[in-house]
């Protein structure tokens, strides 16, 4: 199991394909509404870490004949999905200590 | 006219990434062309952001090409303190693309001669041997100025303060530091 702090763009793209499949646009578009407008990724930036997470074995192609080679979709795998869930317990656990921190510190 | 320039640098990527994503990429970036807001300083910042990320995601495709993975997808946990500083890192880059030049020229020269006829090369000497020595002063250039970067980065690194430290080796045979000579003792 990998363990370790993901990049912010890294993560946003797995919570957006953690909803449902979705293609390079698509991506773009969501990350940007996730962020709230904060992290507006580059074509460039997104197929870098697309490459990277189909590498890893984290995303993987939706395969259908229809669909056009210019319009392709990604999907989340099972062990993307795991490691997005450990990502999401290890930043809820850092909140959590952080949290307990600051209440400390003001009481 | 930005499609073109976006098509131009697609073409710095490897082959099989280009084979790979290339189509993808210019129907995505099409796409969100025509969704941008007509406000000029939307489009300025649209374009800088997709030509930057196209230069970044080439120059680590290739060094993922040749080394492997070397940029994993975790967040850069360098210390702040050891890091180089940006200027550095750019500088680093010039130097790299001047040697490659460098090299890519006096290929160049070096094919140039070989491909001379002998009563040529006698009188392209003297031009020869001129562009050898302009080329060993470009290359005595750019040496001095990566010796230059590498310096100027440790000394941002804060490398040079180890010059205070005392070793255990000095620490046995000549007695611990005087207090104010290490640079641990500095408050």
């Amino acid at each position: 199991m990998e363990t370790f702090a993901l990049s912010e763009p890294v993560l946003l793209v797995l919570l957006s394909l953690a909803e449902q499949p979705r293609h390079g646009y698509a991506i773009l578009k969501d990350v940007e509404s996730l962020s709230g407008g904060r992290v507006l990724l580059s074509t460039g930036t997104l197929y870098g870490a697309l490459q990277r997470l189909l590498d890893r074995g984290w995303i993987e192609r939706v395969e259908e004949d229809s669909t056009p080679r210019d319009r392709r979709t990604y999907r989340l795998t099972l062990r993307g999905r795991r490691n997005l869930q450990m990502e999401i317990e290890r930043m809820r656990h850092l909140t959590k200590v952080a949290a307990l921190r600051i209440a400390r510190k003001e009481a | 006219m930005a499609l073109t320039v976006y098509c131009w640098l697609l073409c710095l990527y490897p082959g099989s990434c280009r084979h790979e994503f290339g189509e993808e990429m210019t129907s995505v970036f099409r796409e969100a062309r025509s969704a941008l807001p007509p406000a000029l300083a939307a489009k300025i910042s649209f374009y800088r952001r997709e030509f930057c990320g196209l230069l970044s995601g080439a120059l680590r495709a290739h060094l993922d090409r040749l080394f492997g993975p070397v940029i994993p997808l975790r967040r850069f946990s360098m210390q702040r303190q050891v890091r180089f500083p940006r200027s550095t890192v750019f500088l680093m880059c010039v130097i790299l693309a001047g040697l490659v030049l460098a090299i890519h020229k006096a290929q160049n020269v070096v094919q140039m001669k070989e491909s001379l006829p002998p009563a040529t090369a006698t009188a392209w000497g003297p031009v020869l041997w001129g562009l050898l020595f302009a080329l060993a002063l470009i290359l005595a250039a750019v040496a001095a100025a990566a010796a230059w970067g590498v310096l100027f980065a440790l000394r941002r690194t804060g490398m040079h303060r180890l010059d205070g430290m005392q070793t255990w080796a000095e620490h046995h045979w000549r007695g611990p530091t005087k207090p104010g000579n290490s640079c641990f003792d500095r408050k």
